[in-house]
């Protein structure tokens, strides 16, 4: 229907009033595209809503779509009604938060039951949905169930079943459904349909460009969920048979809105009972139902589906011509290729960059190592233009991504390099996401190379800077195999105290945790002490032998015990928490580690342990600090709480010179166990080339020298590219990665508490 | 028969404990005791560490001494001390030195709880001295070729009270142990469990899904000690999910969103 048409009709219905004509054409827009049906359904209500109030009645024009989606056409008016009995008490604002929540505040009340919301299952949905796929995928609401292959999106609200156990049932199926599509690769499948998959950045996945290039896509598409949702199906009942059982009696027997009576909507209905019942005798061309049996089998593809798409594709879509696209069922939800491209786009995003950034810097330290001294100036004419023309990244092996056996190394100009272990494992990551690894890549690398070359020379300081710096420590240079002296210049320095409210609303919000976190600290806390009537010990317990040598001439059993041990499990503790304080630590991160500093501080004082605190920061190796907030022997009290409030986003991470100042400030206590707490949120990184493999070793080392010192660091992190590089640095078991900063404040006590006891 | 013999008797293992090995550890440690050296075995918990150990004492036709390390185990007792009976002062062998004596296979099932004075006494036993001083009585005992020193700690942990002083640990050859491939642990599951196949495979799912909830706050998954125990109580006709709940979530966390999200994994899968 055209929006003329639509004008026209509004027009008459509204008669003999006048509106704006610009205003009618913004309601109606969204109606433009709707069924016939529906538009003769929406506009009926007008009349009723018009004399009551114009601004409503538009506002319904734009809401009654998404109000039929999940309200049946015969309670449209029923609604309606409900919507103007709001205006009348609340007015406008009133009528229009009803329209907007339809679900919630007509639909459920309309079945008499209560729903299960997003935010009550996501809590235990989470780890379930981890479990399973064996990664971090993510849980979001959205309008319907979809996956983009990073999060899993599920209705806001399921109130399809009586009770929250059977919602909750749902979601999972929903959840389950969702990973199942992922699993089975039902967005990626492999076959000779489908176009070569350039592996460059498209602008539509290959599947999204073969169904688009059929006769009728909406029908191709809807065909292709359909036949997915019956292998998910099958795959499920294999791999969860517990779920499906359960939650079969839960599912409606036939669609939720049956077919439109032509071919088309006959079969898809009757593909969509199959998927309902998991039973594929229900198609009635019996012919199908033998394909779609191998549909059900353990190594069905998704090319398999997309074939018999192809098929039914073919026999049906002459006479689909006015085909009602099918509502899909609650727990297949839709498939959102757009979603999974975006996704794609953005991990591949991040992949070339971390790629481009790590070979740059392999590549702005190869003339160092080769050349030395001497060749600096002409490394510094070269940087005009990229330093290395002709860098090519050579796949040895056959050169498919499917042979693990092949060899990667690094040309540059006519000579081979080898490649460090970070590069590599980024090559192979980049090789398995695009199949092949782009140029550009290469290229963009070497350019990088060339202009951070260019920049760096002008940017150091001169040397004589220096002679100011208080202390100086050497870096570990991985390639060398050595350190370079005296390279790093540490100042420690206050950190300027701000007035905030932070430390009394945070003391405020964990009231409870506080108190609870000082009782269990105090329990830890233990003394040298005599332990009496030992078997053994140091010395013999007099009152025990008086007794047992009494006991014995009465003629009574003696006892054994008769010796006095000095138990000296004395927490002879002394811990530094050292604070990331770089500026990718601003907003929530900051927020959740000064929280986290205050819950320890309050806890630590029950435990009697010594513990200081630092942060640290800094721009390049000349100018490396740290930030005072507490030493070891001062006491806690208004200033450090002040300082730790005080705790503000500075510059970059340049991890290495702040762990070497921390051992050296540990070399000063005497402590039976000495305690590095790191707080970060990423990989150790400065502005000049100090990043990667060289950020990364430099760290390791200062960690392997504060661990001979009898230093045991460990890292808490929420960086989540944390694992590739945090068991390298630190040990397997000596740091931990919370998956969300929000838990920091709570996770750190208790981390503390298991560390120590 | 003397005391000693009847103590000794108690640890010997007839029959053959099941014990599916991995790789080629068997033969490692039956080098490793034929050249005196002292394993170390590592792993997470409930892997077959100690399984193995029954195996390897068995296959080996020794006794096997185990004492299970705690935070107050002292020196005496592992080595010994004098007990007074009846007005006199008996010295008693501790585990340690019973089996030095005898000749067996001593196991010090997660050294790392031990005190670390403690764990000092068995460093002359664990290199090519393999003597045991027993400082109370002046002895000196020295090890004969059939004894064999084995400890066990589990890496995981994240506490630096217990770590093992780089002066014990380089004395072992060391033996690094792992959950077993699924198809492995289910076929172990299957046979200890005494159950169906498909049943022990699905345990073996339910393992790995909670062994990849690491970053959700699960320190440790299900162990294949959990995964057989819930299988022996299905085999007693316990309802699975019951099984699976009382055995497996329950033992594995207390945190209620851990528990429900396991209880959820449980009830999908069976």
């Amino acid at each position: 229907m055209t929006l003329d048409i639509l004008k026209e009709r509004f027009f008459s219905l509204v008669a003999p009033d006048l509106p704006n004509d610009w205003e009618v054409e913004e309601a109606l827009e969204g109606l433009v595209e709707e069924d016939p049906v529906l538009v003769d359904a929406v506009l009926g209500q007008v009349p009723a809503i018009w004399p009551v109030s114009n601004s409503l009645c538009y506002n319904y024009l734009g809401q009654a779509v998404h109000a039929l989606s999940c309200l049946p056409p015969g309670e449209l008016g029923a609604w309606v009604n409900e919507t103007l009995d709001r205006y009348e008490k609340g007015g406008l604002q009133a009528a229009q938060r009803f329209m907007v929540n339809v679900e919630q505040e007509f639909v459920c009340r309309l079945r008499g039951i209560a729903g299960l919301r997003f935010d009550e299952v996501r809590g235990r949905l989470l780890p379930y949905v981890r479990g399973l796929a064996g990664r971090d995928l993510d849980l979001a609401p959205a309008p319907s169930a979809c996956t983009d292959g990073e999060t899993i999106f599920l209705p806001r609200e399921i109130s399809l079943a009586r009770g929250g156990t059977g919602n909750f049932l749902l979601y999972k199926l929903t959840a389950s459904f969702q990973w199942a599509f992922l699993a089975l690769g039902s967005f990626t499948p492999a076959g000779s349909l489908l176009p070569e998959d350039s592996g460059e950045e498209g602008t539509e996945l290959p599947l999204a460009q073969y169904l688009r290039s059929l006769a009728h896509p909406e029908l191709a598409a809807d065909l292709y969920l359909q036949l997915e949702t019956i292998r998910a199906r099958a795959f499920l009942a294999r791999e969860l048979p517990g779920l499906m059982r359960e939650a079969a009696p839960l599912l409606p027997s036939s669609p939720v809105r049956p077919g439109t009576g032509d071919r088309a909507g006959r079969l898809l209905a009757d593909l969509q009972r199959c998927c309902l019942q998991g039973d594929v005798d229900v198609v009635s061309p019996a012919a199908w139902s033998r394909r779609l049996r191998r549909l059900m089998a353990p190594d069905a593809t998704a090319a398999h589906s997309l074939g018999l798409c192809r098929d039914l594709h073919t026999l049906l879509h002459r006479d689909a011509g006015d085909y009602r696209p099918a509502v899909p069922l609650f727990f297949q939800g839709t498939f959102r290729l757009d979603l999974v491209l975006a996704a794609r786009n953005r991990r591949r995003q991040a992949l070339e960059e971390r790629f481009v950034d790590t070979l740059a810097t392999v590549l702005l330290n190869l003339p160092r190592e080769d050349s030395g001294k001497e060749e600096e100036p002409a490394r510094k004419q070269e940087a005009a233009g990229p330093p290395h023309p002709d860098v090519a990244l050579v796949l040895e092996g056959g050169g498919r991504p499917e042979e693990v056996e092949q060899t990667m190394f690094l040309r540059v100009g006519n000579e081979q390099v080898a490649m460090d272990e970070e590069l590599e494992q980024l090559a192979r990551e980049v090789v398995d996401e695009f199949g092949f690894l782009p140029p550009r890549f290469i290229s963009s690398a070497a350019g990088r190379a060339g202009r951070a070359v260019a920049a760096g020379e002008t940017a150091v300081p001169p040397e004589a800077a220096e002679a100011q710096a208080p202390v100086t420590y050497d870096e570990w240079d991985h390639r060398r195999n050595g350190f370079r002296k005296n390279w790093c210049i540490m100042t420690e320095k206050e950190i300027p105290v701000t007035r905030s409210t932070f430390i009394a609303a945070t003391l405020a919000r964990y009231r409870g945790q506080i108190v609870r976190l000082r009782n269990q600290f105090e329990m830890m806390r233990t003394t040298e002490r005599f332990l009496r009537r030992q078997r053994d010990g140091d010395d013999i317990d007099f009152d025990a032998l008086v007794e047992s040598l009494a006991d014995s001439r009465a003629g009574l059993p003696p006892s054994d015990r008769l010796f006095v041990r000095l138990a000296r499990d004395e927490r002879d503790i002394a811990v530094l928490f050292l604070v990331d304080m770089s500026n990718s630590t601003q907003g929530w991160v900051g927020t959740a580690i000064k929280e986290a500093l205050v819950l320890i501080c309050e806890a630590m004082e029950k435990v009697g342990d010594r513990y200081g605190i630092y942060g640290f920061s800094g721009m390049r190796r000349l100018r490396c600090e740290t930030f005072h907030i507490k030493h070891l022997e001062e006491p806690y009290g208004e200033t450090v709480r002040q300082r730790i409030g005080s705790i503000a986003p500075q510059e970059y991470t340049r991890m290495a010179p702040a762990i070497r100042h921390m051992t050296a400030r540990f070399a000063e206590v005497d402590a039976r166990i000495r305690l590095l707490i790191i707080l970060s949120d990423g990989k150790p990184e400065d502005y000049d080339d100090y990043k990667g493999e060289y950020a990364i070793e430099d760290t390791r080392h200062a960690l392997l020298e504060a661990r001979s010192a009898g230093i045991h660091p460990f890292c808490i992190t929420i960086d989540h590219h944390a694992h590739e590089y945090m068991a390298h640095m630190y040990g397997a078991a000596n740091s931990i990665f919370l998956d969300d900063v929000r838990k920091l404040p709570a996770r750190m006590p208790e981390i503390y508490r298991v560390l120590t006891s | 028969m003397p005391a000693k013999e009847i103590r000794l008797d108690a640890h010997r293992i007839v029959d053959e404990p099941y014990y599916l090995a991995q790789g080629d550890e068997v033969r490692i440690a039956e080098v490793s005791y034929r050249c005196g050296m002292p394993l170390l075995l590592k792993g997470p918990t409930g892997c077959g560490k100690t399984r193995f150990m029954q195996y390897l004492a068995w296959k080996l036709g020794r006794p096997l001494i185990t004492v299970s390390c705690h935070d107050d185990l002292s020196t005496s007792d592992l080595v010994g001390r004098y007990l007074i009976r009846a007005g006199e002062a008996v010295w008693m062998d501790g585990p340690l030195t019973l089996a030095v004596r005898a000749g067996a296979i001593c196991y010090l099932d997660e050294i790392v709880e031990a005190r670390k004075d403690t764990t000092v006494v068995i460093h002359p036993l664990a290199d090519d001295r393999r003597e045991l001083p027993i400082e109370k009585r002046g002895e000196l005992l020295h090890a004969p070729p059939e004894f064999m020193l084995a400890v066990s700690y589990n890496p995981g942990y994240q506490s630096v009270l217990k770590d093992l002083k780089p002066s014990t640990r380089q004395r072992f050859v060391a033996l690094d142990f792992e959950y077993p491939e699924p198809e492995q642990e289910a076929e172990i599951v299957q046979r200890e469990a005494a159950i169906a196949p498909e049943l022990a495979r699905q345990l073996v799912r339910l393992a790995g899904m909670t062994r990849s909830l690491r970053d959700s706050g699960l320190a440790e998954g299900a162990s294949t000690r959990l995964l057989i125990q819930a299988g022996r109580l299905v085999a007693r006709d316990i309802p699975v999910r019951t099984a699976c709940h009382v055995a497996i979530t329950q033992a594995l966390s207390d945190d209620p969103e851990l528990l429900a999200a396991i209880d959820e994994m449980v009830s999908s899968l069976f």
